[in-house]
């Protein structure tokens, strides 16, 4: 059967996307700003809204007719688009267009001028070649794997065949001592930042530096947390920045290829200059007690199977006696940060929480919202959420099961499920307007409707992620060195599973039958049929086969809400027409909790509002908190040293989580 | 029934509670927060989902809760308790579910609430961070953020 799947692969076309990419890539991105001058009358509430501080009024026009109007800083715009809904006169509007990459801080801010002209596309002109030696360096980047924050989720396509960064000559590597690029995905906090120091020590020179996002130019949307980095050029050179929050993965091809060019004519890179502060950004060493014949072996962050996140291994030969988890990499205080921004700017900050499934923690906090405002929304408005819901569960398992094939050394799964991953992605953002953050639900609906031809684009995308999953069948779980390099290995026992409050697919692997979507029915789930996927093995293979399942159970609750989906209102609107709850409004005093089913199982937001237009306190309880932080170490015990990466992956971490 | 697991609890605990669906809010007093943990641990309340706080700084008190789930009636419980912010201290609840241990360190490194009996209790998220516990409603961190920028 194998045999067959492969030549299928190989009669088949490529399924790798052309660069440069042709526009429009999609309709529905959220892309730069283009702003018309002649409606805008300067009223700044845009600059109002902006949880980011990314809009600035600035002044235009001679002595005594004085007009503002928005600047907008795109180190720190993360493009949730709250601006274009509040704009009053629809002068300010986010167009598809994704690149904005640059050389210095200074050209990532837009004076409304340039916000008035149409963005175009300037592709880089290959200089003269300079010598042998620059034009080899610059078809040979190897990339430092290290996922700093959230941004590297859109690195991470590159790796997979939907983008191939191996056509453009990378290479992801492991080690610091053989790259040539540093890029940094996004937010560093003080605890990263100590590690990022240190590999850019060890790599050698000639190196680039790349950072993606604006949290490492300018905080980016975690500007007030006391725990990240506001400005990464204070502490190492950064030679590229491209915006975005994420970026799409084209603009990071947009910027290799300027590196590229760069490199072609004769760049070096920025000199080398590191400040520790002296001495405070050192990495601690550490020194576990042992016995004799122990060892303790660190893994992660800095490990190409390990995320952000750090565990000390107490090994005796090649068995795990204990582990130690050591979270706290991607820590940024979500739920303080949200104490800072009023109930409606807070939709742009809790999918940010886990980058994996953002719409869950969208769901999650929409609901808690709503039952303390005590807003009903329309059935169409359930039922778009519960098909941005599934849609997000299928790209979240889809990668993990890349990341299981990734642990198990075969790397065919992981250039198949992460390209067939940004099929649903591609669906996703024509459904809410972006790739990993759709910022898609507001307290009382949603805020766009489904596009036309969206069933259509669906019914195609679920014909071929079927016949996909014959072929993850035929590649994987029917073929023995899958089986051996999985079955039998990381066994969770139900019982353990439930003590150490284990949840989702996880549990569910072991024979757990809970899922909240049953249990508790939020949104449309009691409308729809599907089954719960369970299986009795316990192992990493049932994990990694229960998540493959959901996938196609997934699919056929998305078929199935397409088909039903009624017409109804995007908004609730009170007597007046406006909306009930304004972006400014407060909420009655009182506190509620709202669970949902996320990919990584039982997902819960608290919430107490004192009558203010803040929370007062939020709380979020994360599925991988338990599952990682307390039931790994445990699941991990007397297992051989090269099944580490296979076990953590099948548990199917999100560090972003536990560490909020 | 739950309900009177829920009743036994306002009456053994001298607890308070309000009904939202499947979710139940208790309030006890600190000298019953373990034995309501108990109660609720011997009648089918299997799984804790966190344990966390509350820190209501006009009236100068922490509020401690923790949510526990009875998966056979599917009835999700959270028991509050106050304590003052001063010294904040209140048993830990490890020796009756096992994962708590690690939801009060968190708890203990953002709050500062010190869990008596458990053992864990070393920072988790934070690496040599010398400033007050963040969660603190009397740190703000926009302030230390201009003063101390990074």
């Amino acid at each position: 059967m194998s045999f067959y799947a492969e030549f299928r692969m190989l009669s088949e076309k490529a399924m790798t996307f052309n660069f440069p990419p042709e526009m429009p890539l999609t309709e529905g991105f959220r892309g730069r700003h283009v702003l018309d001058m002649e409606k805008c009358v300067g009223c700044g509430l845009c600059e109002k809204i902006c949880p980011n501080l990314a809009m600035t009024m600035v002044e235009r026009g001679e002595a005594d007719e004085k007009r503002s109007y928005p600047q907008v800083d795109y180190g720190k715009c993360c493009f949730c688009g709250l601006c274009e809904d509040i704009c009053p006169r629809e002068a300010l509007k986010l167009s598809h267009f994704p690149f904005i990459v640059v050389l210095g801080r200074d050209a990532l801010v837009y004076p409304p001028e340039k916000l008035a002209e149409p963005p175009k596309l300037e592709h880089p002109v290959p200089p003269k070649i300079k010598g042998i030696t620059n034009w080899a360096i610059s078809r040979s980047f190897w990339v430092n794997f290290f996922f700093t924050g959230c941004c590297f989720i859109e690195a991470a396509p590159w790796v997979g065949s939907g983008f191939d960064m191996e056509r453009f000559g990378m290479l992801a590597k492991g080690s610091p001592r053989h790259s040539d690029v540093l890029l940094i995905g996004g937010y560093v906090t003080v605890k990263t930042l100590r590690r990022i120091l240190r590999i850019y020590e060890q790599m050698p020179c000639p190196k680039y530096v790349i950072t993606l996002g604006c949290c490492p130019v300018n905080g980016g949307t975690y500007w007030d947390s006391y725990n990240t980095i506001n400005n990464l050029e204070k502490y190492m050179p950064v030679d590229i920045m491209i915006a975005g929050c994420p970026p799409r993965p084209e603009p990071i091809g947009l910027a290799v290829v300027l590196a590229m060019n760069a490199v072609q004519s004769g760049y070096m890179g920025k000199e080398e200059k590191v400040n520790k502060e002296e001495g405070f950004l050192e990495v601690p060493s550490v020194e576990e007690s042992r016995e004799e014949g122990e060892y303790t072996i660190p893994f992660g962050p800095q490990h190409p199977a390990s995320g952000n996140f750090d565990v000390y291994f107490k090994v005796e030969g090649e068995r795990v006696k204990s582990a130690r988890p050591n979270p706290g990499y991607l820590h940024r205080g979500f739920e303080k940060l949200m104490e800072y921004r009023t109930w409606w700017q807070n939709i742009m900050l809790v999918q940010r929480v886990c980058v994996l499934d953002g719409a869950s923690y969208e769901l999650s906090y929409i609901g808690a919202v709503e039952k303390l405002a005590g807003v009903e929304v329309s059935r169409r408005v359930k039922y778009l959420r519960t098909i941005q819901a599934e849609l997000c569960r299928i790209q979240s398992h889809l990668l993990n099961l890349g990341l299981i094939g990734g642990a198990t050394g075969f790397d065919t799964m992981v250039r198949i499920a992460w390209g067939d991953r940004e099929r649903i992605l591609l669906l996703l953002e024509k459904l809410t307007g972006g790739r990993i953050y759709h910022i898609y639900n507001i307290p009382g609906g949603v805020r766009r409707d489904l596009p036309l031809n969206f069933k259509d684009d669906f019914k195609k995308e679920m014909k071929y992620m079927l016949k996909q999953l014959d072929l993850y069948d035929n590649l994987c779980f029917n073929n023995s060195v899958f089986n051996g390099r999985t079955k039998e290995l990381g066994v969770l026992p139900g019982d353990m599973a439930v003590r150490l409050d284990v949840t989702g697919p996880n549990a569910r692997a072991s024979g757990v039958r809970f899922d909240v979507r049953k249990a508790s029915p939020y949104e449309t789930y009691d409308e729809l049929d599907f089954n719960v996927v369970t299986s009795e093995g316990s192992d990493a293979y049932s994990r990694a086969l229960c998540r493959r399942k959901e996938i196609e159970e997934s699919l056929y609750i998305v078929e199935n809400a397409l088909e039903k989906i009624p017409s109804g209102k995007l908004f609730e609107r009170n007597a007046k027409g406006g909306l009930r709850l304004s972006p400014f409004s407060p909420l009655p005093k009182g506190e509620t909790i709202h669970c949902v089913e996320s990919a990584r199982g039982e997902l819960c937001f608290h919430l107490v509002s004192n009558g203010k237009n803040t929370p007062y306190r939020a709380k979020i309880r994360g599925p991988t908190f338990d599952s990682i932080l307390v039931a790994m170490p445990k699941v991990l015990e007397d297992e051989h040293v090269a099944e580490i990466p296979v076990i953590y992956w099948s548990l199917d971490n999100c560090p972003a989580d536990h560490d909020r | 029934m739950t309900p009177s697991v829920l009743e036994v609890l306002k009456q053994e605990c001298q607890g308070e509670y309000v009904r939202e669906k499947v979710f139940s809010f208790v309030k006890v007093q600190k000298e019953k927060y373990l034995d309501a943990a108990r109660l609720l641990r011997e009648n089918g309340f299997e799984r804790l989902l966190t344990v966390s706080a509350v820190d209501w700084l006009d009236e100068n008190e922490f509020e401690v809760y923790f949510l526990a789930y009875n998966p056979e009636e599917n009835v999700y419980v959270k028991v509050s308790t106050r304590i003052p912010r001063e010294n904040p201290e209140i048993q830990s609840l490890s020796s009756i579910w096992e994962n708590s241990a690690m939801h009060e360190r968190e708890a203990w490194e953002l709050f500062g609430i010190n869990f008596e009996g458990n053992t864990m209790l070393k920072p988790l998220l934070l690496e040599g961070w010398k400033g007050p516990h963040p969660f603190l409603k009397d740190f703000d961190w926009r302030r230390y953020v201009k003063e101390f920028p990074m």
